[in-house]
């Protein structure tokens, strides 16, 4: 149900650490804003989109992904060009392109695993000093993709007793059967992660 | 953090993203499909409250981020987060809180029905419409150069449709509240 927007893959971009990934998208993400040079820009934009075709993502997968976003972008900046000037509005359309098309690329190649490991390991120094548990983000992102599937079925139980009943299926009478059938499970899910001892014990707490 | 809330949140998270995956539904006078999703922050905010809130949001930012499509219509990675949109994806983090912060505030176990209904409105539209649309518009200003006037005019457009999820946010959230109350931390 939930599989990840990641394809197996060989590339360069694949081998490359997370990290690596991540802080070559934010400092891009951050210098095209400094720059409004229609070449660069369009450069930034042919090589972004060459990345982003070369991941060894099906073509039209690729696209299909792109649709919503460059949608809102035609729009947005549509309205710019009528509003400012039509340069401004280019540079803002092959600005975007470069950093949604790099992003996308990004997250093509690198595996939900990855993403988690990475982002416990950026949290340590934050463990250390006893702000947060990292290894709490782990279990949580666990737990989501394991109730997930539960939960829709939940969903789908009540859509199928409205609709015994001859009721419409509206968000107001699904909303709250779904949400406290969902949450009163809580505290079984968290004494059986306890009762497993999935967490270290919390020392040092009030 | 107990062990509790860790799983509340966690299993909030993995309720707004079912309420991507469940098909959008029209109300009779308006004429955008609605998505179930798009409450989330409101319902989030007013069931779990503030700091259990955030944290479901954090949670869906982070899982948007990896690239799990979790969004409405399957959508997500980090393309979303940097697009023009993507301050309303970072806002729903702090909307959720202050929606939370404002109901913990306002909504009592054992006042009369009235008031808690009117409490979780009150939270519901400073929080999920005020606060996201405050964060979320200057965003798309900084990231497309639309003129802030422009995107705000824009944005009326979606105006009714937001006070329609407050209002179902908010009987929704009272009917949880009624049923099994999770607001208030438990001590």
């Amino acid at each position: 149900m939930l599989n990840g927007l990641n394809v197996e893959g060989t590339t360069p971009l694949h081998r490359m650490s997370v990290r690596a990934k991540l802080a070559i998208l934010l400092f891009c993400g951050l210098a095209l804003y400094a720059v409004s040079s229609l070449v660069i820009l369009i450069a930034a934009f042919v090589i972004a989109a060459l990345i982003y075709f070369t991941t060894g993502l099906a073509f039209r997968d690729a696209m299909s992904r792109l649709k919503p976003i460059l949608f809102t972008i035609l729009i947005l900046l549509i309205a710019t060009a009528y509003l400012t000037s039509l340069r401004e509005a280019a540079e803002g359309f092959f600005r975007l392109m470069a950093i949604v098309l790099f992003a996308g690329a990004v997250t093509a190649t690198t595996a939900t695993g990855a993403f988690i490991d990475e982002i416990t390991r950026l949290l340590q120094p934050l463990d250390r000093l006893g702000l947060v548990r990292a290894a709490d983000v782990g279990l949580a992102f666990g737990l989501v993709l394991r109730f997930v599937p539960d939960i829709f079925n939940h969903y789908q139980l009540i859509r199928e007793a409205h609709r015994a009943r001859g009721l419409k299926v509206r968000p107001l009478t699904i909303l709250a059967p779904l949400i406290i059938l969902t949450l009163k499970d809580a505290d079984t899910i968290a004494m059986a992660i306890d009762a497993r001892g999935f967490r270290r014990p919390s020392e040092k707490r009030r | 953090m107990t062990t509790r809330d860790l799983v509340l949140i966690a299993l909030f998270t993995a309720i707004i993203v079912v309420l991507g995956l469940i098909p959008p539904v029209t109300l009779g006078f308006i004429p955008v499909p609605i998505t179930a999703q798009s409450m989330g922050v409101m319902l989030a905010g007013c069931i779990i409250g503030a700091k259990r809130g955030a944290l479901a949001y954090v949670l869906l930012v982070l899982l948007v981020a990896i690239g799990l499509p979790v969004l409405s219509g399957g959508r997500g990675g980090l393309a979303v987060i940097q697009g023009p949109t993507g301050g309303f994806v970072l806002g729903w983090i702090v909307a959720t809180y202050v929606t939370g912060l404002i109901a913990e505030r306002l909504v009592k176990e054992g006042q009369s029905e009235a008031r808690q209904f009117a409490g979780f409105f009150i939270a519901s539209i400073v929080g999920g419409i005020g606060v996201l649309y405050v964060i979320g518009m200057p965003w798309v200003t900084a990231v497309t150069g639309t003129p802030l006037s422009a995107v705000a005019t824009g944005s009326l457009a979606f105006i009714p449709g937001d006070i329609v999820k407050a209002v179902i946010a908010t009987l929704a959230a009272r009917a949880v509240l009624a049923g099994y109350p999770l607001l208030h931390a438990r001590a």
